[in-house]
């Protein structure tokens, strides 16, 4: 276990190293820079300013620089915001993200799992077919259409939660919604159809056949190794929830790092892109190792080496 | 598991034997849900084709006192904010989306199909530095990297003398309404997951008897992979790819909805979209309208998706 951990944890380097790597090389191939603007400055200007961020080094300078502050959390300054550092942009808005995304996924894995249990013990049964409908009905609507159609029912119109930005527990409730209802969806179809597997497997006729309470049975023998793929999904569905805050946080204007990181992307502001990029990828490597962890609590038979 | 051999192999004996696309074809005519999925589909195919005749007006043209117009007896679902059609708009729109599930589908397929035939085929150190590359790029989350490719191709084959290479891609690309790069981009980050199922299923195939049966013959390796494995590895490929189609049209949307996507004025559901929210207060059919076509077009490939996995993969869950 313990060898285990540690491979798993060393393994977060190359990742982190590749994904480093990558979106560098992407951003400095982009034509352009920081400092294009509408009305050209003058080149001394230009060069005083490259000079000022280390623009002007070589390329290979430059990322050796930003790793060796990113391992000692100095993430540089921001180009296009010049008064702020990445690190105080980062703790301003990584925390909205991380606040979302939690509330989404909760309530995704929450819905999702409940939903699909009912389905499957009443299978083939009107509460079954409307459940799994739903979810078919929620994994089609996307989150840019659903996002504007919550906002027009329950704050336009009903005006029971605040339209846009963010600050009071009522401002979480339709963002969280729009995020978390089509993994909700996806997680409550595996959920049914893991059940629906394992409840034919010879332990659970084991389990019935020496007299445990049919309750037991479901809750204890079935629904515990059922859970298994829905973990497995988990890690990625957390990535997929946290990178689609994007869309979110723009329809409802929220300030959190989804929102600004396709306009930095477009200032050229190297090292917000590159913090949040790797932000975003540490996220979903410890999200995945979690899941790789958790498996061995859900079954007993599987065994790390 | 054990039970659904007992009751098909008993039935089996008394009947002729069909192929595997046969028997898939009459499971998946049975399947109502699927079935209705595939008219909608087919519905959604017609229009895209004829767009041309079937949409009442060109989605360029507007007059700029009809913008915000409700919809009525003229503009069946009302105007944009250019004073568009916004019926025709959507019509021209699903051209965009099921091409982005065409042919990014394809192009992920072509890669992931060949990487991970290649991987697993290969075997032992190849096989090894190709699976770790593809774990490590898993790290990497899709939409940061497609972002990124997107912002570079967008920038790096902008307005280019034509008579280059490059110079061609980028007239290519202006003259599909910038779908050229979207595929691209498609292509490059969503093969991951086919090439770990194709190459998991290689390594499966190519150690069963008849492989070997095929190469004590001495037939040459190349022959074994297209004649013997590839044909195993197309079924449970086609049916992940199956289910995979509506996230391509998702990630059309997604781009074009961050103004990556699609350039104006060709028209996008993701790109009325958001043009539409930042108006909805007064004018909420800029809204319903796109939302609706994207919804139910996922929901008919959904359901498409479910009824080919069933029909050509029955063991597969999920």
């Amino acid at each position: 276990m313990i060898t285990f951990l540690i491979r798993r944890i060393l393994w977060v380097i190359p990742v982190i190293l590749l994904v480093s790597i990558c979106t560098f090389m992407l951003m400095h191939a982009i034509p352009g820079g920081p400092f294009d603007a509408e009305k050209a400055l003058p080149q001394a200007i230009i060069d005083n300013l490259n000079a000022k961020y280390h623009l002007d080094d070589p390329l290979w300078k430059q990322y050796l620089d930003y790793m060796w502050g990113f391992v000692r959390f100095d993430l540089g300054p921001s180009i296009a915001y010049r008064a702020r550092s990445v690190n105080d942009i980062l703790s301003d808005q990584w925390p909205v993200t991380a606040l979302l995304g939690s509330v989404s996924f909760a309530i995704a894995i929450i819905g999702g799992v409940a939903l699909g249990t009912i389905s499957a013990f009443r299978q083939n049964t009107i509460i079954d077919y409307s459940s799994m409908f739903i979810s078919m009905l929620g994994l089609s609507i996307p989150n840019m259409a659903l996002g504007p159609l919550l906002l027009w029912i329950f704050a336009l119109n009903l005006r029971w939660f605040p339209p846009a930005t963010w600050g009071t527990p009522a401002h979480v409730v339709l963002p969280a919604i729009t995020l978390g209802t089509a993994f909700m969806a996806s997680f409550a179809r595996i959920t049914r159809a893991s059940i629906l597997q394992v409840i034919r497997e010879d332990y659970i006729q084991t389990a019935r056949a020496k007299g445990v309470r049919e309750s037991l049975v479901l809750l204890k023998h079935c629904l515990r190794n059922a859970l298994i793929p829905v973990v497995t999904i988990a890690g990625p569905s957390f990535a997929a929830i946290m990178t689609g805050s994007m869309i979110v946080e723009r329809i409802f204007a929220i300030p959190g790092i989804g929102k600004y990181y396709v306009t930095s992307v477009g200032n050229r502001d190297y090292p917000v892109v590159m913090a949040m990029t790797l932000i975003f990828a540490l996220a979903v490597v410890v999200m995945n190792l979690l899941v790789d962890v958790s498996y061995g609590f859900l079954d007993p038979r599987i065994r790390y080496n | 598991m054990l039970s659904s051999h007992v009751v098909s192999g008993g039935r089996n004996k008394t009947r002729k034997s069909r192929s595997l696309w046969k028997d898939g074809l009459r499971r998946l005519s049975r399947n109502g849900a699927a079935i209705i999925g595939g008219c909608i589909v087919f519905a959604l195919v017609i229009l895209a084709v004829g767009a041309g005749w079937i949409a009442p007006y060109h989605y360029t043209d507007g007059r700029v006192i009809d913008n915000y117009l409700h919809p009525n007896g003229e503009h069946l679902m009302g105007c944009d904010f250019m004073g568009r059609d916004l019926m025709s708009r959507l019509i021209y729109g699903t051209r965009v989306s099921l091409s982005a599930a065409v042919v990014g589908a394809f192009t992920s397929f072509f890669i992931g199909v060949s990487y991970g035939l290649i991987s697993g085929f290969a075997g032992g150190k190849v096989d090894n530095a190709m699976m770790r590359f593809v774990d490590i790029m898993y790290g990497f989350p899709t939409l940061i990297l497609i972002i990124l490719l997107m912002v570079f191709f967008k920038s790096t084959f902008s307005n280019i003398e034509p008579g280059t290479f490059r110079g061609a891609l980028s007239a290519l690309d202006a003259r599909m309404g910038g779908m050229f790069f979207i595929f691209v981009g498609i292509g490059i980050t969503s093969w991951l997951g086919m090439a770990r199922l194709v190459r998991g299923m290689t390594l499966s195939v190519r150690e069963k008897e008849y492989i070997e049966a095929t190469r004590a013959i001495g037939a040459p390796k190349l022959r074994i992979l297209f004649r013997h494995v590839f044909p195993n590895v197309l079924g449970p490929a086609i049916v992940a790819q199956a289910l995979a189609i509506p996230g391509f049209i998702l990630y059309e949307a997604f781009l074009s909805f961050i103004g990556l996507g699609v350039n104006p004025p060709m028209p996008s559901w993701g790109m009325m979209l958001s043009e539409g929210y930042v108006a909805m207060r007064s004018h909420p059919h800029l809204v319903l309208f796109p939302a609706i076509a994207i919804s139910l077009t996922l929901f008919a490939f959904n359901f498409l998706g479910d009824g080919v996995r069933d029909a050509f993969d029955p063991k597969q869950v999920g």
